[in-house]
């Protein structure tokens, strides 16, 4: 095949355009430490990148809800452990004044009677405790959980966290389920409390043992709700420590398809370097050769 | 027998070497041109073409003729490379287009609508946590308004894509009838003197590489050295008249009758592409995204219950379904206590408490919804990568074809130095031989008249 002057000259600009482009592209990503500056770099790469950094996004929320119902259930579990006390006085009160055999003295059972109806009150308040600005034994109603006079304003709906993929948790109790439902033959514990305290001050013997069997399964039902509160909890920090990893994991992933390796691309360049410059001292020697040079 | 006619032998010569001579100039100082095929003289021996019946031995040549001038070129290889630099033109050009398009839409990246739809839902989630918190529902509008915005302006880049075709399409348009104007004015001339016209079918040559690479064209030879030009199988250019092309309209249309050009290939064949294919398909599959995430958000929240235990509020605008058009609907807008979170209670359906945040925890749900609005641009973005990536390799193959396309025909109709220095070597020494023969045959004439026929003086 001829070969021109003007082929030479083409073909050398292309390869040298070639090289030069190969060159830049390593540059590029040197400069950015991206390997994947635009999409169509890496189709597949692109379509999992962002796969994962949606996941690190929602990784991010459910960190946030996390918290959330770490501090909420912590909240429970101290209201709930001072409630228990407070029961446990209540019910030593009771013993003693069905251990008396009907107390005689009229100030002891007046002392017991207002101590009960303090408790009460103590109850009372533990059961508007609140969480931010919101009543954590109040269902999805807002305002106090309980009103002054033993009322429960709040309703049953549950109050419930995302803490992972596919994994919601209610972290809430309503009122009655950690306080007894109000009416009927029982009540609920400000009820038992109330009518304790009236039995006491009555010196009622029956009332007061009726009652004690009452205050033992209110006991009981609180108990239980500190039970599952402080199971919940742990499923939280239980959950909180796995999706620490699976950051570190989604993070480290991301970096392996987005980012370049130092190493790898210096090199890389250093060669695609030298190869230039070696086309251009060929490219520079051979062009510019004719008959020309070599006639008389 | 050395006469009179020898000195015309010699002289006949010096004429063909210095036309070589001259050819041998005009290709060196052409070697750089672009079209340019290198030319030949055609030497031929000139001798008795008829000898006499009674000639006898005397059967003698006159020299040389140079009968004609011959531009070396391949009909073949020319066709193709004028075909596969149309296809560079092409993929080049629809390269490029899908390169802009997807830098509209960067991705992986931080700042991209992947991590603003993200963001959408991470404030959803915000408000389930905390539905009685003014800030979270401030945050949430704003992070809405943003993702709106968003939209918007990637829409109108699309657009912008979609209208600087269009202009393409009008310059290309004036091009074109301009280059075929000129074919047609080469083909006039050439018509002239078809044999002579080399350099004249050299710059058509050139004009036609032009016109294909705009439209596709071909060429096909006629009648006495000219040429027709077709696109897409009708006739642009015609000997000495050439039609039309108008691009104002943002399709290519013949200008005798407002046809649509069907080019086969080039840039016209490109931004045909663009404008009917391209541009359409992913402002279809941008705006729905839009759509999406306005119905499924809004079939959500019309069903939730705000902090007041209203009902059936639009969050987004329901009749704004494009992602130029989509915005919040008057219903929420600057009235963040009207965001619904609560979920309805059934049966009945009944307003939840107040403090309820159900249903801003199913909406935030969406995020990861197989049908929603995030797998739809997922997908979108993948496609178009995928497109992309193609179109770049298939830029680097035909840059590849086109170039091997043109190294062949340039093998054959390029300028060589090296050759033209030997031709100019051997044009010189016969020119200086002939001289010398002249030189000789004169000095023999001269030596016979001055010398002979002077007996005795």
């Amino acid at each position: 095949m001829r070969v021109t002057a003007s082929m030479m000259t083409t073909n050398t600009l292309r390869d040298l355009n070639l090289s030069l482009g190969r060159l830049q592209k390593t540059q590029t990503q040197l400069s950015t430490g991206r390997q994947i500056t635009k999409a169509s770099d890496n189709p597949t790469g692109t379509a999992t990148a962002m796969g994962l950094r949606k996941s690190l996004n929602r990784a991010d929320q459910y960190s946030r809800s996390l918290e959330d119902a770490a501090g909420w259930l912590a909240t429970a579990d101290a209201t709930l452990t001072s409630g228990l006390e407070l029961l446990a006085r209540a019910k030593e009160l009771a013993v003693a004044a069905s251990n008396s055999g009907g107390i005689s003295d009229p100030n002891a059972r007046i002392a017991m009677s207002t101590e009960l109806r303090s408790i009460r009150t103590q109850m009372l308040g533990l059961a508007n405790t609140t969480q931010g600005t919101r009543s954590i034994f109040n269902g999805t109603a807002a305002g106090a959980a309980y009103s002054s006079t033993g009322v429960y304003n709040g309703n049953s709906g549950t109050v419930v966290r995302d803490v992972a993929a596919q994994d919601s948790l209610a972290i809430n109790l309503t009122g009655p389920q950690v306080f007894g439902t109000a009416g009927g033959a029982v009540g609920d514990m400000f009820e038992v409390l109330d009518r304790l305290a009236t039995a006491v001050l009555a010196g009622n013997d029956a009332a007061i043992a009726t009652e004690h069997t009452n205050l033992d399964g209110a006991t009981q039902l609180m108990a239980a709700a500190t039970v599952d509160t402080g199971s919940r909890a742990a499923k939280v920090e239980n959950i909180r420590g796995r999706a620490a990893d699976e950051v570190l994991r989604l993070r480290d992933q991301l970096s392996n398809i987005e980012d370049i390796d130092p190493a790898t691309a210096i090199l890389t360049e250093k060669m695609q370097e030298n190869s230039y410059q070696a086309a251009l001292q060929v490219a520079a020697k051979i062009l510019p050769m004719t008959l020309l040079d070599f006639l008389r | 027998m050395t006469g009179i006619s020898s000195l015309y032998t010699a002289l006949s010569g010096m004429r063909a070497q210095s036309k070589v001579l001259d050819l041998t100039g005009h290709n060196i100082a052409n070697a750089a041109t672009p079209g340019f095929h290198r030319q030949r003289a055609e030497l031929e021996a000139v001798g008795n073409s008829t000898p006499g019946l009674f000639a006898g031995s005397g059967v003698r040549g006159y020299g040389v003729n140079v009968i004609g001038v011959t531009q070396s070129i391949d009909v073949l290889y020319e066709a193709r490379a004028v075909r596969e630099e149309a296809g560079r033109s092409q993929m080049a050009l629809a390269g490029s287009t899908l390169a802009q398009l997807q830098a509209t839409m960067p991705e992986p990246s931080d700042n991209g609508l992947g991590s603003q739809l993200d963001a959408f839902w991470g404030a959803w989630s915000d408000l389930a946590n905390q539905p009685d918190s003014a800030g979270v529902r401030t945050q949430l509008l704003a992070k809405a308004n943003s993702l709106a915005a968003s939209l918007h302006s990637t829409a109108a880049e699309i657009t912008a894509i979609r209208d600087s075709a269009i202009v393409q399409v009008a310059a290309l348009g004036t091009d074109a009838t301009g280059l075929a104007a000129q074919i047609a004015t080469l083909n006039r001339a050439i018509l002239v003197d078809p044999d002579h016209s080399l350099d004249l079918k050299d710059q058509r040559g050139v004009l036609v590489t032009e016109l294909a690479k705009l439209t596709g064209a071909v060429a096909r030879p006629a009648e006495s050295g000219q040429i027709d030009v077709y696109i897409g199988g009708r006739t642009v250019v015609s000997g000495a008249n050439s039609f039309a092309l108008d691009g104002t309209t943002g399709t290519l249309r013949w200008a005798a009758d407002g046809v649509a050009v069907a080019a086969p290939s080039g840039d016209a064949a490109a931004l045909a592409a663009t404008l009917t294919d391209l541009v359409p398909r992913y402002m279809t599959a941008l705006d729905n995204v839009a759509a999406q995430l306005v119905t499924s958000v809004n079939t959500l929240h019309t069903a939730g219950y705000d902090q007041a235990g209203a009902t059936g509020h639009q969050f987004f605008d329901p009749t704004k379904l494009t992602a130029s058009t989509i915005a919040l609907s008057t219903d929420v807008a600057g009235q963040p206590n009207k965001i619904a979170a609560g979920a309805p209670v059934l049966p009945g359906p009944v307003a939840p408490g107040p403090l309820d945040g159900e249903q801003a925890r199913a909406i935030a749900l969406l995020a990861g919804s197989a049908t929603g609005a995030d797998s739809q641009y997922h997908s979108l973005i993948t496609n178009l990568a995928v497109e992309t990536n193609v179109a770049f390799q298939r830029a680097e193959l035909q840059d590849q074809v086109a170039d091997s396309a043109k190294q062949q025909a340039d093998s054959v109709g390029g300028v060589s130095i090296d050759e033209e220095m030997a031709n100019l070597t051997a044009a010189q020494r016969g020119y200086e031989a002939s001289a010398r023969v002249l030189t000789a045959v004169d000095d023999m004439l001269a030596f016979l008249i001055e010398h002979t026929g002077v007996v005795g003086r």
